[in-house]
């Protein structure tokens, strides 16, 4: 495929149709869509992709373990805290392409497994509780509402349909703000969960890697999507629906860009129709 | 080692004074006594839903099903809704074509594929709900070496979702 390449930065040269993202619809495109368009129209439309962060890499190998640890529990496979340490070892050496650690690279990986270390102690799942699911794509379509087929995968569906969704993170998260926050993603998923399973989830648990010095666990509790929720998901998505017939891909300036990996592209931007 | 063993077995009547019965048993291993209770009540789920998906289909019947013998009686729910219900699955047509296909391709054998949904979520491959099938798809593929990351699982190039 053509692509270009600028400071490590790789673009596609011909842009997603837009009638093809109006098609299916995910947390993480939402959430993109609600935080920034220009920076939606450049991971999306674009498709211009980035070198990889510290923190994504710290995030993608702890969810690696976790992902391994829940197909254990799956499989009836004994806890073996070894065979864990050489997955996370592995999928640690597994870069891609170089990542900037500021020279801290030893102290982020001693981080990442201390915390791991913590969530096995600390977690509120028992070694004998079979997940209902692990890692599984779902898809839900909303024709029916005139919305897109939403798509997503839970990382974890608790025994008696608890969604779980782990997050690693180096602040300790208000619980009232991190519900508010990942609600989006929380109501995406218990719509998938419903339409996967035809009935109703339990609740959804927000499991918080806190990487501080001293490592923590949070579990953040939350009841089942309420109709209120769904209704406000499904106005989010009439939006991006709509937006995306008008090319609506305007800049939000404000703290988030600040660590946007597009920084560089939108001050580029010169107002022009895309 | 503790091992507990279980069998489940059920008989039902059908057209034309017939009936057919069936049971599965299987045994496993515990660790610790105070597991028995919990594995017992899993067992009893696993089996019953095993049996209850396979006995669905009838197979031979001695007639015409679909006519009562001449007084008129049929024996248990001879109604005809008996019939064997080989496509209904309860996934997605796209899910059990996958199944299907991962199953062919890979030339597995349909019981051990059977037999994996049995013990991750206690019922059949053709029982199995929306996301207990994209589960299994997953389980297979990866037993088969064919797993895709996370971002790619809809067919989709990274960074799509």
């Amino acid at each position: 495929m053509n692509a270009v390449v600028e400071n490590g930065a790789v673009a596609v040269l011909e842009p997603v149709p837009i009638e093809k993202l109006k098609k299916t619809v995910s947390a993480s495109r939402l959430n993109c869509w609600l935080q920034c368009r220009l920076k939606f129209y450049f991971r999306y439309v674009l498709k211009i992709t980035k070198p990889k962060t510290a923190a994504l890499h710290y995030g993608s190998v702890v969810h690696l373990v976790l992902q391994q640890w829940n197909m254990a529990r799956w499989r009836k496979q004994p806890f073996d805290l070894t065979k864990l340490k050489q997955v996370f070892d592995a999928g640690w050496l597994e870069q891609g392409s170089p990542i900037n650690w500021d020279g801290e690279e030893p102290e982020q990986k001693t981080s990442a497994w201390s915390v791991l270390e913590k969530y096995f102690t600390d977690t509120p799942i028992k070694a004998n509780e079979m997940p209902e699911a692990v890692e599984v794509a779902v898809e839900a379509d909303l024709g029916k509402h005139g919305l897109p087929v939403l798509i997503g995968v839970l990382d974890l569906v608790r025994a008696g349909g608890r969604i779980v969704d782990f997050k690693s993170a180096a602040k300790t998260p208000d619980n009232d703000m991190a519900l508010h926050q990942n609600g989006v993603q929380l109501d995406c998923y218990s719509i998938l969960y419903r339409e996967g399973t035809g009935k109703r989830e339990a609740g959804r648990e927000l499991h918080h890697l806190i990487k501080t010095k001293v490592p923590k666990v949070i579990i953040t509790e939350a009841g089942a999507m309420m109709e209120y929720q769904r209704n406000r998901l499904f106005r989010l998505m009439e939006d991006y629906v709509e937006g995306l017939d008008r090319e609506n891909f305007v800049p939000a300036p404000g703290f988030g860009c600040m660590g946007c990996e597009y920084l560089g592209n939108c001050r580029k931007w010169e107002g022009g129709r895309h | 080692m503790l091992i507990i063993e279980a069998n489940y077995s059920k008989k039902i009547g059908l057209p034309g004074y017939s009936s057919h019965q069936f049971s599965v048993s299987l045994k496993s291993e515990l660790t610790d006594i105070s597991q028995v209770e919990q594995e017992s009540a899993r067992l009893y789920r696993v089996l019953q839903q095993s049996v209850d998906s396979n006995i669905q289909q009838v197979g031979f019947l001695p007639g015409d099903p679909a006519k009562p013998n001449g007084n008129g009686h049929q024996n248990g729910n001879g109604n005809g809704q008996h019939k064997p219900q080989d496509d209904k699955w309860a996934c997605s047509d796209k899910q059990r074509d996958l199944i299907l296909k991962i199953t062919d391709e890979n030339k597995l054998d349909k019981a051990k594929v059977e037999q994996l949904a049995l013990d991750r979520f206690g019922k059949g491959v053709k029982l199995l709900n929306k996301l207990e099938a994209s589960g299994l798809i997953e389980e297979l593929l990866e037993q088969n070496g064919q797993s895709k990351p996370r971002n790619q699982r809809f067919g989709q190039k990274a960074g799509a979702r």
